[in-house]
């Protein structure tokens, strides 16, 4: 089966300007400017296929935003190449438009002041999609959530979670080859989380829509993906299975206690105990966290060994975040 | 202490400016481009009456007149209703409300760094080129004195119809429509497009007595007369302190009284 | 995938318009608010004009009420910028907070799917006084009115509108290169202001900039000579139909141009 999207070598670079700061800076700005280049993407090449779900991560400012914005034809990469269906996507936006959906960020591409389904129906006009595959679309989405509360409800008057659930279905009203979903549960609670990992899930089965996710959240990745690319300083990382990664981060949890005692003392004296594990402390919450590869020795016998020595009074455990894994990538490579 | 807190915002006020080199130019090609219009607008005018003076002033008065209204405009005018009405839509005025300062007095601060720089970018240059240009046809004496004090009320005067317009922003969402209605009523009835000495009666003496024609008219009158009359001045600075003193408590009462009705019915 | 022609675009925009009008009828405050704003702008422009001209029976060979015709040419072929384009004046809030991309990922023309967000209602307030305005002149001058000069009056309105159209657009594009364009905007804004006014009143240099340059003669001067002068029609005026076009689509290069350049702001 060909690549949907194909991408070779992309780079892209931006002139930023330089500010001087304070009084005297500001003067001299105004008759000289001096511009630095800031490579955004470097060099980036991946190859995705239709019907994946590919979970793009980094950190903030990593590539990842300006990365779907050459895949979307907003941006013209400095060099390299990129086809989307096939097509060239900044020299053919419009055309390139027709196959792809997009949810960025928190931004609504609604139209604010109208009621969801006007917004559909003048998306259907757009988009010109055909009455049978319009309707045939609604009954899907009916049949996947709740939506006549939503229908009537002018898209200014919802809450974040109704607002970002109808982005989402917006995008991919017109039937999409591809839909492009930026950060798409950020700041929800968890049941709306959950909800949104469904209908992507769902819409993903049935259209056989190529998805590209970009997220913080690691439960969207291990509730989505089963591929995953990691960017950093716009280079590429990592691209392979979530379950290789997993057989990379799998076996590392993070163990967090609060013990009796002067936080940094306790961190020191712990760390000493485990020599292996990297240990930090979170002088604000006071937690110590301690990094344990379950391979060498298990988070429990940890948290036991502990209990021993110290007066523990709060544990928790948490899985590794998307950051420590980027970290860990950047550390020790990838085996 | 409390004057370093204000100057604070106003040495602010001008970095941000600063920042803005491309809008200067813009802005000073736009007045060029605008009493360019205007000269050569009065200047056939001038030329179909068929006299030297028309309602007292020569082409020359009226010219000189305009341009330095035009570059008191420059910095009189700060936008500051789309600034109240916006802090009040987006919710910001909160914030501020919660400041350890008046939000009358921190607005009117906060655009202190941009009245001294439009002074000076914009008013002083454009004094001098007149001054220079008509070779003294601009009495430099102690009217001088009279215009700055003139010109500091006249501030006064436009920040209270300012932030009185501003506070109708608490009742209704429509800026624009407040914003024009104010500019087009102070535009025309101060005497800053066309000089109030054109008017006809008795509009003129209607006019008069209106706080518009202290802010452009009053100062202006009083810079161009080289030796006025002691009753002149008295009346004309008499006459803008009372609109001073009248509208500061007008605004600040209406804004007290806006914004505890807000409160109570929670706007 | 159907071709999108014409059809398609008229069809898109009167869906479009028809639910902002609905959407903007739940504000009504506001509607009746900006709309006072607009009478209040034309009926003071109005008091301007004729306290300027009212003692002068001809200026440079124009009369009074041929004047009033071009005052009111003017009005009308500014409606459209009003009425049309006024997404405009957003442009730069929307480039400056990345809130623009969202218009970049739909399958129609960007300039086309962004101007079609909003229509202001309110601009056909001045439409009327401009009718107004002209139907009055049009009497007192004592014109002949046939099918064919009417026919004239529609075709050369139409096109002179999109003089200000395309300086509008040229200057809101200006966002995408520098920060704040809002003077830029301001400034061209101000140029229908000077529109009004017979271009024979400037120097050579200056009649020359504003036929050529910045073409704010074909706003209301050469177009209306068509009507005003049918005996002496220079070639210019009946040029002015396709400078309107052309200008248009200079314009529309530009803003795409900067369009496409944006890249949006964040990561």
């Amino acid at each position: 089966m060909a690549a949907i999207i194909e991408i070779k070598n992309i780079t892209k670079e931006f002139k930023v300007l330089n500010r001087r700061e304070g009084l005297k800076g500001s003067l001299k700005d105004l008759f000289s400017r001096n511009y630095k280049t800031v490579r955004a993407v470097d060099s980036v090449s991946m190859s995705i296929e239709q019907g994946e779900i590919v979970g793009y991560l980094g950190p903030n400012g990593a590539g990842k935003s300006t990365t779907i914005k050459m895949m979307t034809g907003v941006l013209e990469p400095t060099s390299g190449e990129i086809l989307v269906n096939g097509c060239v996507p900044y020299k053919n936006r419009t055309k390139n438009a027709q196959n792809i959906g997009v949810v960025f960020g928190q931004r609504s591409q609604l139209w604010w002041a109208l009621p969801l389904i006007e917004s559909f129906k003048l998306l259907k006009d757009i988009y010109q999609i055909p009455d049978a595959d319009y309707e045939g679309m609604l009954q899907l989405y009916r049949s996947l959530v709740d939506i006549e509360p939503l229908l009537h409800k002018p898209v200014r008057q919802m809450s974040l979670g109704q607002r970002t659930l109808s982005d989402i279905l917006a995008a991919f009203l017109h039937n999409p080859k591809i839909v492009f979903l930026d950060e798409p549960t950020i700041g929800l609670d968890v049941s709306m989380k959950a909800k949104i990992r469904t209908l992507i899930h769902a819409l993903n089965k049935e259209k056989k829509t190529t998805v590209i996710l970009t997220t913080h959240d690691m439960g969207d990745v291990d509730a989505l993906c089963r591929r995953i690319v990691i960017i950093d300083h716009g280079k590429m990382l990592y691209d392979n299975d979530i379950e290789h990664l997993k057989s990379f981060f799998g076996s590392y949890r993070t163990l967090k206690v609060r013990a009796d005692g002067e936080l940094a003392k306790q961190t020191e004296a712990i760390q000493k105990e485990f020599p292996e594990f990297s240990v930090s402390a979170d002088e604000e919450e006071e937690w110590i966290s301690v990094l344990v590869d379950e391979e060498k020795q298990k988070v429990l016998d940890v948290l036991a060994q502990l209990q021993k020595t110290h007066r523990i009074r709060d544990m928790q455990l948490e899985e590794i975040s998307t950051e420590e894994v980027i970290k860990k990538i950047y550390e020790e490579g990838v085996r | 202490m409390k004057a370093k807190r204000y100057l604070a915002l106003t040495r602010a006020g001008i970095i941000e400016e600063m920042q803005f080199r491309a809008s200067f130019l813009i802005m000073v090609v736009g007045n060029l481009l605008y009493l360019i219009v205007v000269y050569f607008l009065w200047k056939a005018i001038y030329a179909s009456a068929g006299t030297d003076v028309v309602s007292g002033m020569t082409f020359n008065d009226t010219m000189i007149y305009l341009v330095l209204a035009t570059a008191l405009f420059n910095f009189l005018d700060l936008y500051t209703v789309w600034q109240i009405g916006r802090d009040i839509q987006t919710g910001k005025i909160v914030l501020d409300l919660l400041k350890p300062m008046e939000y009358r007095k921190y607005l009117f601060w906060s655009y202190s760094g941009s009245f001294v720089t439009h002074f000076f970018l914009t008013f002083v240059p454009t004094f001098i080129v007149v001054a220079v240009v008509t070779h003294g046809a601009i009495p430099l004496g102690i009217n001088i004195l009279y215009f700055m004090i003139s010109v500091v009320m006249a501030i006064s005067i436009n920040y209270s119809i300012d932030f009185f317009v501003g506070t109708i922003c608490l009742y209704t969402e429509s800026i624009w429509g407040i914003n024009i209605m104010k500019q087009v009523i102070v535009l025309l009835l101060s005497g800053a497009t066309i000089p109030i000495a054109f008017f006809p009666e008795p509009l003129k003496s209607i006019v008069y007595y209106l706080p518009f024609q202290s802010i452009y008219n009053a100062p202006l009158s009083l810079l161009l007369d080289s030796s006025p009359s002691a009753e002149k001045v008295l009346t004309t600075l008499g006459m803008q302190l009372f609109w001073c003193v009248a509208m500061l408590i007008i605004s600040k009462v209406f804004w007290k009284a806006s914004l505890r009705q807000i409160t109570v019915n929670g706007g | 995938m159907k071709r999108k022609g014409l059809r398609f675009y008229l069809h898109i925009y009167r869906k479009i318009l028809a639910q902002d009008i609905k959407s903007k009828m739940s504000y009504r405050a506001d509607f009746i608010i900006s709309t006072l704003g607009m009478i209040f702008t034309n009926i003071s422009g109005f008091v301007g004009f004729w306290i300027l001209f009212r003692n002068f029976p001809s200026i440079n060979g124009w009369t009074y009420h041929e004047m009033l015709f071009l005052y009111g040419f003017s009005l009308v072929s500014i409606t459209p910028v009003q009425c049309l384009f006024d997404n405009n004046w957003s442009l730069r809030q929307q480039v400056y907070s990345g809130d623009f991309i969202k218009y970049c990922f739909r399958p129609i023309n960007l300039f086309f799917y962004y101007q079609s967000e909003v229509f202001d209602i309110k601009g056909l307030g001045q439409l009327a006084f401009g009718i107004g305005t002209i139907a009055y002149s049009w009497s007192r001058i004592g014109l002949a009115f046939t099918p064919l000069v009417l026919l004239k009056l529609i075709v050369f309105l139409i096109t002179a509108s999109l003089i200000m159209i395309a300086l509008q657009n040229a200057a809101a594009a200006t966002c995408f290169w520098i920060q704040n364009s809002f003077y830029v905007l301001d400034l061209a804004f101000r140029f229908k202001d000077y529109a009004k006014y017979p271009v024979t009143i400037f120097s050579t240099v200056f009649r020359f900039i504003f036929t050529f340059i910045v073409p704010i003669a074909f706003i209301a001067y050469y177009p209306s000579l068509v009507i005003l002068r049918p005996d002496e029609i220079p070639l210019l005026s009946w040029l002015s139909p396709f400078i309107g076009i052309a200008f248009f689509f200079v314009s529309y290069k530009i803003w795409m141009r900067g369009a496409t350049r944006y890249s949006g702001t964040g990561s």
